[in-house]
């Protein structure tokens, strides 16, 4: 059951627009979320003609043990939370990007300027090869750079200074000089109503690129580890923030930082029939779909989620489709050229003789990411449990 | 009655955007923003009736006539000098005074790099090495320049806006250095200066733009590469105090870089320096340039207005140089290259192991079964590489 949390947030906003102050709300509305994130679902009839119900059901982990004290965060909470200790602990960072120092227009960096200035959290023009080649630049001179890319859609024009610059400065450079400490987070993949420009998953583009990681998270406690790993670590990364998430992901979150690995892909539920994969928001997804084939097939899956798209963790998967013989992979990109199709090609590649039929990838169709075609588009419970299907009766 | 509904209309526009202005006065951050920003001064004081322009986005008056601001290309920004074209200084109180020592080293840095790209283009013809740019016209340009900055401060050959991130770092920890970053005036083109030039004023950081226009973009020259006035006219455009020098006069480029480098750091904010100079070589070893301008052209650069020409010619009036150093200098230099040349030449190329280094900070294991990959195969194949040029 999604929940959805009629925040403070939506109050101050409400407070903006009566001012008069209308860019922010503006922003919100052309991009066609304010109904998802400042409106309280309605009850009744009304609500689902009005709004779709969401495609998954978040399924929050057990609380962790092993890091001291949790609160209950939702996963735009945990974000702010690994942004607060990572700029607590190192006084060089600093987080930048449009619209970041009100507190961001998905509440990510709210409290923060305030609590560590005006010249560590501050807003950049509109310009995203800029934000990002500003953030390189800090990075070379050793500070760390947390940039922000208002939505994954908008990275393009940063396309060049990520591939070109970011990618190859430590290699380029015979390691004389590296930009290992940018990190750059953006909210990424379907929202129900964000049609073309606010649903992309483009982490295929970025798999392409040797000398970055590209990291996304399932849950508010994967966010925060994965992030401020991201954040830590010497190399460029991309982080992906699955945006249907930010409200709808609640779960117990460590209050102090902690460091998830990167590079290590998590078997979340262990199984005997068949290798399910995904990342993101496609990850509760799977886990669904794996209950279901559970109750009507009795197949048992085995559920990996992929965490770092690259370097990707090979291993894992190699090991889990050894066991099983049969593997499907589904995210919400488009199918070519998608990152399943390198992950099927290596699988392929490693353990054929261990295949029992073909790999399967359930994904986005080859469009552009529809408006109101978005229910027919994305690879849900029902795509993934048929492709399943298909694949135990091959 | 059209006056009556004017007036309530501006005095309920008055009303929203104070309303507004307290509510961004009392955001957070919002006391910082007072301080530097001009335009912020404006919102401090809302008198309803005013007929003043209230708009957030300009600092400025009202005109009730239509009018067209014509861009200024026929007489453009002044270029600076100090030296005329024979290295006699126009205005003594524009001459920097250095010292002799500090002069000749700028006269045989520039002669030293001639010398160099005399040899390693002939080398590249020779098949010696795969490719080179030469700097033929334009050594006034980096040598003035770089006699300007400390030794601590940052030198960005491209990349505009990582310059500007870097140049934010070296702000925020004190370090008093500047930045400076080069470029021509194809790549004031990219959307990469804009970016750069915008961020470097919002974010006030200290860094110098250093543009050298020299004419060309490999074949393109200046009136198809825009058509305002060049560069420096941008930069009031960003908010920038920005000057045109003669690039050939390299007191005229130190004399300009000086002066950005000390008020970019003291003030915390940046600097355009257009560099007005012309390219005499091709644009690299790939191009032949008769194909797009005539020789005549390139000899009037070459034989009237040189850099290297000027500075000699400044140094001989004052007794500071001679026929004779000249001529041993020139042997000293061309010695200087070629031994380094040969020097480099006869050491191999790296193991090619190394191809698979500093991708990342560390290997990932599929980029290491890769590199096992080809040491494998060359252990089959090694016949068909030049493995015998690299160290095994």
């Amino acid at each position: 059951m999604a929940a959805v949390a009629v925040a403070p947030a939506a109050s101050w906003l409400f407070r903006l627009r009566a001012a008069g102050a209308e860019g922010h709300w503006r922003r919100l509305c052309g991009a066609g979320l304010a109904r998802g994130f400042l409106h309280p679902a309605a009850t009744g009839e009304d609500a689902a003609q009005r709004r779709q119900v969401a495609h998954f059901t978040f399924q929050p982990d057990p609380e962790p043990r092993e890091y001291g004290q949790t609160q209950k965060m939702n996963l735009f909470q945990s974000i702010t939370s690994a942004l607060d200790n990572s700029l607590a602990k190192d006084p060089t960072a600093v987080i930048f990007g449009e619209d970041v120092a009100f507190g961001g227009v998905f509440r990510c960096t709210v409290g923060l300027r305030d609590k560590y200035g005006k010249d560590r959290v501050f807003n950049t023009p509109l310009c995203e090869q800029g934000i990002v080649g500003f953030g390189i630049g800090i990075a070379v001179t050793g500070a760390t750079a947390i940039a922000e890319i208002q939505f994954a859609d908008y990275i393009f024009p940063a396309f060049d200074q990520i591939v070109n610059e970011a990618a190859k400065y430590r290699y380029r450079s015979g390691d004389l000089f590296n930009c290992g400490s940018l990190t750059i987070r953006s909210p990424w993949g379907c929202v129900g109503h964000g049609a073309l420009y606010h649903s992309q998953s483009p982490e295929a583009f970025f798999a392409h690129c040797p000398g970055i990681k590209v990291v996304i998270p399932r849950s508010p406690f994967q966010a925060k580890g994965l992030l401020l790993s991201c954040i830590e670590d010497k190399n460029p990364c991309i982080f992906f923030e699955p945006k249907i998430l930010y409200r709808a992901a609640v779960e117990q979150v460590p209050v102090e930082p902690y460091n998830i690995p990167l590079s290590q892909a998590e078997v979340i539920q262990e199984g005997s029939d068949v290798t399910l994969v995904a990342w993101g928001t496609q990850v509760h997804v799977i886990r669904e779909v794996a209950s279901m084939a559970k109750e009507k097939l009795g197949v048992s899956c085995e559920i990996i989620d992929l965490r770092t798209i690259i370097p990707w963790d090979v291993d894992t998967v190699c090991k889990s489709v050894i066991k099983t013989g049969r593997l499907l992979i589904s995210h919400e990109a488009p199918l070519t050229g998608g990152f399943a199709s390198e992950i099927s090609s290596t699988i392929q590649e490693e353990c054929f003789l261990n295949l029992e039929a073909p790999i399967s990838r359930v994904c986005g169709y080859d469009t552009p990411f529809p408006h109101i075609f978005e229910p027919f588009y994305i690879p849900d419970k029902w795509k993934c449990y048929d492709a399943l299907r298909k694949m135990i009766n091959y | 009655m059209a006056v009556a509904i004017g007036a309530v209309r501006v005095w309920r526009q008055s009303r929203i955007l104070g309303q507004a202005a307290l509510l961004l006065l009392r955001r957070p951050g919002a006391q910082g923003l007072t301080i530097s920003h001009p335009h912020r001064q404006q919102e401090q004081q809302f008198s309803s009736l005013d007929d003043k322009p209230q708009f957030p986005g300009a600092s400025a008056e009202f005109i009730d006539k239509l009018e067209f601001i014509q861009p200024n290309v026929i007489s453009g920004i002044p270029i600076y000098r100090v030296m005329d074209r024979q290295g006699q200084i126009i205005n003594p109180s524009e001459d920097p005074h250095l010292p002799k020592e500090k002069v000749l080293k700028f006269y045989k840095s520039m002669t030293l790099l001639n010398t160099m790209d005399r040899i390693l283009y002939e080398s590249q013809r020779q098949g010696r090495i795969s490719f080179y740019m030469t700097n033929y016209g334009e050594e006034g340009t980096h040598v003035g320049s770089a006699a300007a900055l400390d030794n601590t401060d940052l030198v960005f050959g491209q990349y505009r806006e990582a310059a500007v991130g870097a140049a934010y770092a070296a702000k925020r920890a004190n370090a008093n250095r500047v930045v400076i970053c080069y470029f021509g005036e194809g790549a004031a083109s990219e959307g990469d200066a804009h970016a750069g030039f915008n961020f470097a004023a919002t974010l006030e950081c200290p860094i110098i733009f250093f543009c050298r226009n020299n004419g060309y973009a490999i074949s393109t020259p200046t009136s198809e590469q825009y058509r305002g006035d060049g560069i420096a006219a941008r930069g009031p455009g960003y908010g920038i105090l920005s000057i045109r020098v003669d690039g050939n006069d390299v007191f005229a480029v130190y004399n300009a870089t000086k002066e950005a480098r000390r008020r970019a750091v003291a003030e915390n904010q940046p600097f355009l320096i257009e560099a007005m100079t012309y390219r005499i070589g091709h644009h690299s070893t790939s191009d032949d340039s008769s194909a797009y301008r005539s020789v005549d052209e390139v000899n009037y650069w070459d034989k009237q207005d040189h850099p290297i020409s000027r500075l000699r010619h400044y140094l001989l009036s004052r007794g500071w140089w001679d026929e004779e150093q000249e001529k041993a200098w020139r042997k000293q230099s061309r010695k200087k290259v070629m031994e380094a040349f040969e020097q480099a030449e006869r050491k191999p190329k790296p193991n090619p192991n190394l191809l698979f280094s500093d991708v990342y900070q560390e290997m990932p294991s599929q980029l290491r079964k890769q590199q096992e990959s080809l040491a494998r195969h060359l252990q089959t194949y090694g016949e068909h590489y030049p493995l015998e040029h690299f160290d095994k």
